[in-house]
């Protein structure tokens, strides 16, 4: 909040945005979404399409993990479940693509409050574990319902449609994927302020204080494995809609790990962490397949595109060593030495 | 005087300009992604070798082929355009757009994961690609996904037809799928293969499961193997899988020449000169289908890339097969483009004519004894070979075993 401005009535203080500053950067921010398909080429409409993605289902991890602190190595299989049951309601039963959405959401959820249960009696290392397993039952579920799934090779999904509307071309795709990654993060921003947001934050910092000031830890854990896996399944079904296509090969279990990559650099426990890692992650992501021909005439080509891999692992250790809280803390130190300035620089010195 | 300057100076503008439209390097992109990190590094580098190797085989001669007579435009250089998308779909997509904006009128998957992402948008900007991946599903429509060794139940198909010829008791011959738990390896669990090998004259025993690189040796599966009294196991698996199947395979005196007869035989991917090469005497008795033939045959192909390796890269010859399965796509992805710039120019070629007038065209292409058979493309027809070569590892020597035919086993 700027210098200054001071909250007189609880709907104030209640706003996401205070002032008129913020506000004009919001609508700056939705109107460069609006117009980017107008300028920007196919590459990255694809790009910012898969970003978009990838914060829906890391705002997911980021309540799951950040808030709750129930670090989840089976989000990608959760993806998974949302992405077959809207593939399955929308390609096998007709349904439009707008109840199958919300179905997949739901059935994500379930399950994830399936793989949860275990959370109240394990944690750390253990709890990593029982998620880690989570990704692999279910990609076995769906590679054994071949009837219904197309087993390993897969079934071809349709297009989204609203009412006559078709959305088969990538700026179209863009715009719904836009639509709802902001709905999330919207959502995501006041869950966290919300009683059940509070609750993860106190069972995240120390479950046993939470359980004595009355925290029904079962309830919370769930609820926050449910919410967490609900964005996975969201995610997923975006993703197998943009593909056109639904393989397991789309959720391999190594993205799961990029996701919690994508909290640490961005930072845990942060809606503006979650979607900064995402972004950054991406990118880099991007960078390094760029960069890959490019060394590969100094060295094997190989060996550059494992240079270029490894490049994501050292940004991540990196971050863990000296910025473990993130871009996100990142970006508050630069603006507080901005806001400060000029004193902030002879504090610094 | 300041006239005449200004004059000449205009005068050199557009000669220089004109020559520069003139003289101008018309370019054609070719290549697509690699997986140069993940289980199919090994093969996707070996690819690209093949791939960087054709392209400046090409421009520097203007020869499709020592063996034939077709010459590639003089005044079309071709530059080859790759990355690397680490067998992930999501990165293959923005790859995709990338190179599609560049003007490549060819593509390239790199794997199963890559292809089934892919396919549809292929089919969408009507773009014709290569792929080492010959999963049964690139058989259903659209299908403009072209593979240059037989798809996986093909391959699994001929290696059931060569055992069955050399099968001398009065019994039924016991089959059983050992094959890697991802799409590729689960790719042959179709009722057509099934029906096939029951027909045949096999008795189906059942499946077991490796991972597609495993940590662990899978024992528990090859025991299952043998209290089920299975004789042929089959199945798809890559190098990294099928070396480390093989060797517990011995240590449990299971194979055609230990305690336990039971002869394995895989599709490619698995590549048996690696594989001899790794295993040594360790790996007698593997059956490879589909393969290529080894790096000492008299095929002209062969002899060809030999020199081209000597000549290119003398101080690292890569004796990886795949760098022949990178020739090969590279050489169709060009003989497309050939084709197609007999009825287009290059100015306003796409995608489209490349896969109308270059893909469905290439007829009986000469790949000087590469592939099992010349490769023969059209709509509804993926599968570019006709014949399936089977070798067998013999006190670490690649044996030929014989080319069966094609089976299409599939039927979509």
């Amino acid at each position: 909040m700027g210098r200054g401005t001071f909250q007189e009535t609880y709907a104030q203080d209640m706003a996401i945005f205070h002032t008129p500053s913020q506000w004009g950067a919001l609508i700056a921010f939705l109107a460069l979404l609006l117009v980017c398909p107008v300028f920007v080429s196919d590459r990255v409409l694809t790009i910012l399409t898969m970003i978009g993605i990838a914060i829906i289902s890391v705002h997911g991890l980021n309540i799951l993990t950040g808030y709750c602190g129930q670090i989840s190595m089976g989000h990608v299989g959760f993806m998974a479940v949302g992405a077959y049951v809207s593939a399955i309601l929308t390609a096998k039963l007709g349904w439009p693509f707008w109840c199958a959405l919300p179905c997949a959401a739901l059935a994500a959820g379930m399950a994830g409050l399936v793989f949860g249960l275990p959370s109240l009696k394990i944690r750390g290392f253990y709890l990593i574990m029982a998620t880690l397993a989570a990704h692999f039952i279910i990609i076995w579920i769906i590679l054994q319902l071949r009837s219904i799934t197309g087993g390993p090779d897969g079934m071809a999904v349709p297009k989204p449609r609203i009412g006559s509307l078709v959305i088969d071309s990538k700026a179209r795709y863009y715009y719904l994927v836009m639509v709802i990654a902001c709905l999330a993060t919207y959502i995501a921003v006041n869950i966290t302020r919300t009683r059940a947001g509070r609750a993860f934050v106190a069972i995240r910092d120390n479950d046993l204080a939470a359980e004595v000031m009355g925290i029904n830890l079962f309830i919370y854990k769930l609820q926050a494995f449910f919410i967490g896996c609900l964005y996975a399944g969201v995610a997923g079904a975006l993703l197998v809609h943009y593909y056109g296509f639904a393989s397991v090969d789309q959720f391999p279990f190594m993205d799961s790990v990029w996701y919690l990559g994508m909290l640490i650099v961005g930072g845990m426990g942060s809606i503006a962490g979650a979607v900064l890692g995402a972004v950054a992650l991406k990118l880099l992501d991007e960078l390094v397949t760029i960069m890959g021909p490019v060394l590969a005439a100094a060295v094997a080509a190989q060996a550059a595109a494992s240079l270029a891999l490894m490049a994501r692992g050292v940004v991540i250790i990196l971050f863990l060593i000296f910025e473990p809280r993130g871009l996100v803390h990142l970006w508050g130190a630069v603006k507080a030495y901005v806001r400060l300035w000029p004193f902030s620089r002879e504090e610094a010195e | 005087m300041k006239r005449n300057i200004w004059l000449g100076v205009a005068v050199c503008a557009l000669v220089l300009l004109s020559g520069s439209t003139l003289f101008a390097a018309k370019t054609v992109y070719i290549g697509g992604t690699m997986s140069l990190t993940g289980p199919y590094a090994e093969d996707s580098a070996a690819v690209l070798a093949g791939f960087q190797d054709y392209v400046k085989y090409v421009n520097e001669t203007k020869q499709m082929a020592p063996w034939r007579k077709e010459k590639w435009p003089s005044d079309i250089t071709v530059e080859l355009l790759w990355r690397d998308d680490e067998l992930k779909p999501a990165k293959a997509l923005s790859i995709y757009e990338e190179l599609k904006a560049k003007g490549i009128l060819v593509y390239r998957c790199s794997g199963s994961p890559v292809a089934l992402a892919l396919k549809d948008r292929l089919k969408q900007d009507n773009m014709g690609a290569t792929s080492m991946s010959t999963g049964s599903f690139l058989m259903t429509p659209p299908g403009t996904i072209f593979t240059y060794y037989p798809i996986y139940t093909d391959d699994l198909a001929a290696v059931a037809d060569w055992f069955k010829k050399g099968w001398k008791e009065s019994r039924k011959p016991r089959v059983a799928y050992l094959t890697a738990d991802n799409s590729m390896g689960k790719s042959i669990e179709i009722p057509e293969m099934e029906a096939y090998l029951k027909n045949a004259g096999y008795e189906f025993a059942g499946t077991q499961y490796v991972p597609l690189v495993p940590t662990s040796p899978p024992t528990t599966q090859l025991m299952w193997l043998k209290q089920n009294k299975v004789d042929l196991a089959v199945g798809i698996m890559v190098n990294p899988g099928a070396q480390p199947t093989v060797k517990e395979m011995v240590r449990l005196g299971m194979g055609p020449n230990q305690q336990y007869k039971m002869v394995f035989g895989v599709g490619t991917p698995c590549h048996i000169v690696p594989f001899a090469d790794a295993m040594g005497d360790l790996g007698d008795g593997l059956v490879v289908a589909g393969d290529y033939p080894p790096w000492d045959d008299s095929a002209p192909g062969i002899k060809w890339m030999v020199e081209l390796q000597k000549k290119y890269r003398p101080d690292k010859f890569v004796r990886h097969t795949q760098y022949m399965g990178g020739m090969v796509e590279a050489m169709s992805q060009l003989e497309a483009i050939r084709l197609a710039l007999q009825t287009t120019p290059l100015e306003k070629l796409k995608p489209a004519d490349v896969l109308d007038n270059g893909f469905y065209k290439i007829k009986n292409l000469d790949m000087g004894g590469i592939t099992g058979s010349p490769l023969t493309y059209g709509p509804g027809k993926i599968e570019g070979v006709d014949l399936v070569r089977v070798d067998q590892t013999e006190k670490s020597k690649i044996v030929n075993r014989g080319t069966f035919p094609c089976r299409h086993v599939y039927t979509h």
